[in-house]
């Protein structure tokens, strides 16, 4: 009873704490009046929404809370495999070669939003879109496929993304 | 050499979303015309970010974030509504 | 000095949105079924939009147009794979079958199938056990 109350009083803060930092930044204000505002319109939506923001049944602490340095590691990794696969299919499309096929594989990732950052970063890079996210089980179009074999598809399709991404949200 | 930059980038950015909608009036089906609405809403955001910083005003990037942050969910509107009636539609036969 | 450094950035990031930009607008010309057209099209959805943004962010006239382009960014890293996944669950969920190029460039074993549509000769039906169903 004592855990659950200090768990959703961590989540009250730290969905008041995120909207606030959404509010600073948006405003781009230092006013008196726009950060009073700000506080009291994020502690209340914070209030009414962090059933929502951060699920009760959310392991710990560390599943949903990244390590910011690895996370931007991670986002220049992913913007670097953008424009590389980005080049493939470019030549992919220039001589006209294609072999799409739809693979399904699962992944290793425990949290949730683990899981869907990597089936955005397989949507983001052109040549893979993630069809269907249920559970760990991966759905993907792959438009240059060079494998019928599911394993070898998931390995190459994730590529490094879920290596880093398990060390994201560890 | 900055003006002819971002000149020729929105006329090029034009030049793709007249690309864009002649796909959605083209599209035999209703996904080829939700493909080409996508790319036509990243197109307004890309033209939206070259047309603040052409005339220096933040207020041009604030419509974009905006538009950024609600753009899907027109698509998933429309994703929603093109569904239900598919299966109404189904439903009937 | 400086100026012309970043206008070299642009120039380049420019260059790319626009070779990306072109090829994505034809790729969504090309290719037969939804699917590979929207793979083709995530090269002008995705690829040439956040070069823009990068040659934008060069050419940024002040800290606050910057710091809204960097935020700009960001997000668009999050909305635009969730637009593209509405897009192709909404193609999956309503059946359209993936398109099969007659000669791709790994090469299945050889079947029948045309348009999505497996064609059966009337004359030799398939055995039950033959797997394609």
């Amino acid at each position: 009873m004592r855990a659950a109350r200090a768990w959703r009083v961590i989540r009250f803060g730290i969905t008041s704490i995120a909207l606030y930092a959404v509010w600073l930044l948006f405003t781009a204000s230092l006013d008196a009046f726009s950060l009073i505002t700000g506080a009291v319109g994020s502690v209340a939506i914070g209030a009414l929404t962090h059933d929502v923001f951060i699920a009760e049944h959310e392991a710990s602490y560390r599943s949903f809370m990244p390590n910011p340095f690895l996370l931007v590691a991670f986002l220049v990794f992913l913007i670097y495999s953008m424009y590389l696969s980005s080049i493939q299919m470019l030549v992919a499309l220039v001589r006209g070669h294609a072999s799409p096929r739809v693979v399904h594989f699962r992944t290793r990732l425990k949290s949730d939003l683990a899981r869907m950052v990597l089936s955005n970063a397989i949507t983001f890079t052109p040549g893979t879109i993630t069809l269907d996210l249920d559970d760990d089980h991966l759905t993907v179009h792959w438009f240059l496929a060079t494998t019928r074999h599911s394993r070898a598809a998931g390995e190459i399709v994730k590529g490094r993304f879920e290596g880093y991404l398990r060390r994201v949200w560890s | 050499m900055r003006q002819i930059l971002l000149d020729g980038m929105q006329w090029f950015l034009v030049a793709c979303a007249v690309g864009a909608v002649i796909r959605i009036l083209a599209g035999p089906s209703a996904a080829d015309r939700l493909v080409a609405l996508n790319v036509l809403s990243g197109i307004v955001l890309a033209f939206l970010a070259i047309r603040g910083v052409m005339e220096g005003q933040a207020i041009y990037l604030d419509v974009a974030l905006v538009y950024d942050i609600f753009g899907f969910l027109g698509l998933l509107a429309i994703a929603r509504f093109l569904k239900e009636k598919a299966m109404g539609a189904g439903e009937d036969e | 000095m400086i100026s012309i450094v970043t206008e070299l950035i642009a120039l380049a990031a420019f260059t790319s949105a626009a070779v990306f930009g072109t090829a994505g607008i034809i790729g969504l010309y090309r290719f037969p079924d939804p699917y590979a057209r929207m793979q083709a099209s995530s090269l002008c959805g995705t690829t040439a939009v956040f070069s823009v943004f990068l040659g934008s962010l060069a050419l940024a006239p002040s800290w606050a147009v910057a710091t809204r382009l960097v935020v700009l960014m960001a997000f668009f890293l999050v909305s635009g794979p969730t637009g593209g996944h509405i897009v192709a669950r909404f193609a999956w969920n309503s059946g359209i079958d993936p398109w099969r190029p007659v000669s791709p460039v790994i090469r299945p074993a050889r079947r029948r199938f045309g348009g999505g549509k497996v064609e059966r000769a009337k004359d030799s039906p398939l055995p039950p056990e033959s797997g394609i169903d």
